[in-house]
């Protein structure tokens, strides 16, 4: 088997406040093969931002990593110094933010902030980096490269913006990209622009991806495995398919029910009663059992660990083959 | 609570939308254009839309962002001055009524729901003066002992417990506070609810509780919503007829059902098509060409047409007037054959 680009073993964040600690990701493992999109979903406050925080290193006091292992290429990278993370960051692990518009310096030309990142990484001087930058933009799609080069971010369209967001997060070639809601500000059209470049980039260059977002629609397009996390730990992992369309923990169930479908023809959605805990007031055994439709007396007392069920790894006591519960 | 009574017959239009338009002003300072002599400089937001909408039916308008939906909505609703057309409610027209006690005896009618419900509730107020606000503007109820329990009824008919009336906005979620919208929009027992993208901050799961409280709302009280949206799968769900707007005009109108079968405009095949798959069908997507392009300087003929695959000469010269709801000159002579036709669900 080939070595994934990024291991993350269980991962844990806390965050220290007056009121305790909080425990925001608990026990979170997941590979991600070269060449390979694993998409995490999840409702706001699920943690699927953080890990992708944690995974390169940008999480802020009082927010710490409290255990578990991050590996790059087999290489341990959570416990660097800031030094050697900031030259991973960029260079190795790429970033594209939700919001094209903050992600980009307004003050600075679009030339400026690539060539700057290009020269960060590599020693090409300044007419090599600008060749280079505008090559990437010929690859990410923005028409009249050479022109468009030196205007300003407002100048741009949102779309376009985001093409250059992805122009910079490819600049250094990176192994992994970590990609934070990338189409969640864009129209659905240029939203399907977005993703099909995305997509063809990674193919193209076997760059794995991370892609963290709440739009199961684009996770059904885009990634080859999905990661459902429910407060702060992975409910589910498995192959796209399997979790889309056989989702198997009864959050994920619940999750794929909600969404409305182009396709669909029943009167209501699926409703999952309630919403997520806090952090302060997360249930004892299973986090999800208070909202389960199918809780029964183990669930609230013992906590699931992710098993293997078919080609996905569920966290749920009903998928628990050895029946010999907790006494 | 009681049923909303009307004049109007089923069947008839309840709320009629005529030729509405806005321009916007948007020239460079007197001074600037007085020193580079040039023009004022117009923004044509919303440019002729006409629309009908029956009592309990929704009437959802989808678009891109910069399509002029929300225009459209602010302008129903009376937050914007429209620069033409006119807006009926009920037989009242909005727009150009003299009898101002009419006018104001119907804006009780009409309630808002706006996208975020971090930005439209008042975060230092309780959500019982939130919630009382309209009934107390509108002075609906005069006795504190009334007011109370009216907003308690209204707390637990959107899924809240009156016991919650003494919190503050920060101490709910997106979706409960998104519920207090929709509680204040009732408060005052209005029949039309226009929702500016009311789902699109939350999450799926917290959605589908809103949209379906939405719905059974309208089950109940026979409201009528005009809902804006730039989720064709959330519209799919919700609405009886759809518009799809695209540069301040009305591209096609249809019963949604139909619409989703047989979508006639290109622009709306193109939208359909962008949606991601949720079925893993694996159908090959054409990723829709090009953006929407600046409403100050739309293109000539049909604003579509830099975009559209089937493009002619007419339509960079003529802009095509809606027939049987659809504005195309390509539909209008039948050239439509030439792009697939999406196959039905």
């Amino acid at each position: 088997m080939t070595q994934p680009v990024l291991s993350v073993r269980n991962l844990k964040v806390e965050f220290v406040t007056r009121r305790g600690t909080l425990r925001a990701i608990d026990d979170v493992s997941f590979d991600i093969a070269p060449g390979e999109v694993l998409g995490v979903v999840g409702e706001s406050g699920a943690g699927k931002s953080l890990t992708g925080t944690a995974i390169i290193g940008l999480i802020d006091p009082p927010g710490r990593i409290a255990g578990g292992e991050i590996l790059l290429q087999g290489k341990r990278i959570d416990n660097l110094d800031k030094e050697s993370l900031r030259k991973i960051r960029g260079k190795r692990i790429g970033m594209i933010f939700q919001d094209p518009l903050t992600s980009l310096n307004p003050l600075f030309k679009i030339s400026e902030q690539l060539v700057e990142t290009i020269q960060t990484h590599s020693s090409m001087n300044a007419s090599q980096a600008r060749q280079r930058a505008i090559d990437l933009l010929i690859e990410v799609g923005i028409p009249a490269p050479e022109k468009r080069i030196d205007g300003y971010p407002h100048e741009f369209s949102g779309g376009m913006r985001q093409r250059v967001v992805i122009a910079l997060a490819l600049a250094a070639e990176p192994e992994l990209i970590i990609a934070d809601e990338p189409t969640t500000a864009l129209d659905v059209s240029v939203q399907a622009q977005i993703i099909t470049l995305l997509k063809k980039l990674c193919r193209e260059r076997g760059t794995a991806v991370m892609l963290v977002t709440h739009d199961m629609g684009v996770i059904a397009e885009t990634a080859d495995r999905v990661a459902v996390m429910y407060a702060g730990r992975i409910a589910e992992i498995g192959p796209v398919r399997e979790v889309v369309q056989h989702a198997r923990h009864p959050y994920a169930k619940g999750l794929m029910g909600a969404i409305p479908t182009l396709e669909a023809t029943a009167s209501r959605l699926v409703q999952i009663p309630g919403s997520m805990p806090r952090l302060t007031a997360i249930p004892r055994g299973c986090a999800f059992n208070p909202r389960c439709s199918e809780v029964f007396a183990r669930c609230h007392v013992e906590r699931p660990e992710p098993m293997t069920v078919g080609k996905s790894e569920v966290a749920c006591w009903l998928y628990d083959t050895k029946k010999e519960a907790a006494a | 609570m009681s049923a909303p009574k009307s004049s109007t017959d089923a069947n008839s239009a309840f709320v009629t939308v005529r030729d509405l338009k806005k321009t916007f002003d948007v020239s460079k300072p007197w001074l600037e254009r007085t020193i580079e002599r040039a023009p004022k400089q117009f923004l044509k937001a919303v440019d002729g839309v006409t629309f009908d909408i029956k009592k309990g039916e929704t009437f959802a308008l989808v678009g891109e962002s910069g399509s002029g939906k929300s225009t459209v909505a602010r302008m129903v609703v009376g937050l914007l001055p429209v620069t033409g057309g006119e807006v009926m409610v009920d037989g009242i027209s909005m727009t150009t009524t003299v009898d101002s006690a009419a006018r104001e005896k119907l804006r009780r009618r009409i309630q808002m729901i706006f996208q975020d419900p971090y930005a439209s509730l008042n975060p230092r107020w309780r959500v019982q003066d939130i919630i009382a606000e309209p009934i107390r503007a509108f002075n609906l109820l005069s006795s504190p002992k009334d007011i109370t329990d009216r907003v308690g009824e209204l707390l637990t008919l959107v899924g809240l417990s009156p016991l919650d009336g003494v919190k503050f906005p920060h101490q709910f979620s997106g979706g409960q506070r998104q519920r207090v919208a929709i509680a204040r929009a009732l408060a005052s027992n209005a029949e039309f609810i226009v929702c500016d993208e009311p789902t699109s901050a939350l999450d799926v799961s917290v959605q589908a509780q809103i949209l379906n409280l939405m719905r059974d709302l309208q089950d109940k009280m026979g409201l009528t919503y005009l809902f804006i949206s730039h989720n064709l799968a959330v519209v799919r769900h919700m609405a009886t007829s759809i518009g799809v707007m695209y540069l301040g005009r009305l591209t096609e109108v249809s019963q949604a059902k139909e619409m989703f079968r047989n979508p006639r405009h290109p622009y709306t095949r193109m939208l359909l098509d962008a949606v991601p798959d949720l079925g893993m069908s694996g159908r090959a997507r054409t990723p829709v060409q090009g953006e929407i392009p600046s409403p100050i300087n739309p293109p000539s003929g049909c604003t579509f047409h830099p975009r559209c695959p089937l493009v002619n000469d007419r339509c960079r010269a003529e802009a095509p007037v809606p027939i049987h709801g659809v504005a195309c000159h390509a539909v209008e002579e039948g050239r439509t054959g030439t792009m697939a036709v999406r196959k039905s669900a």
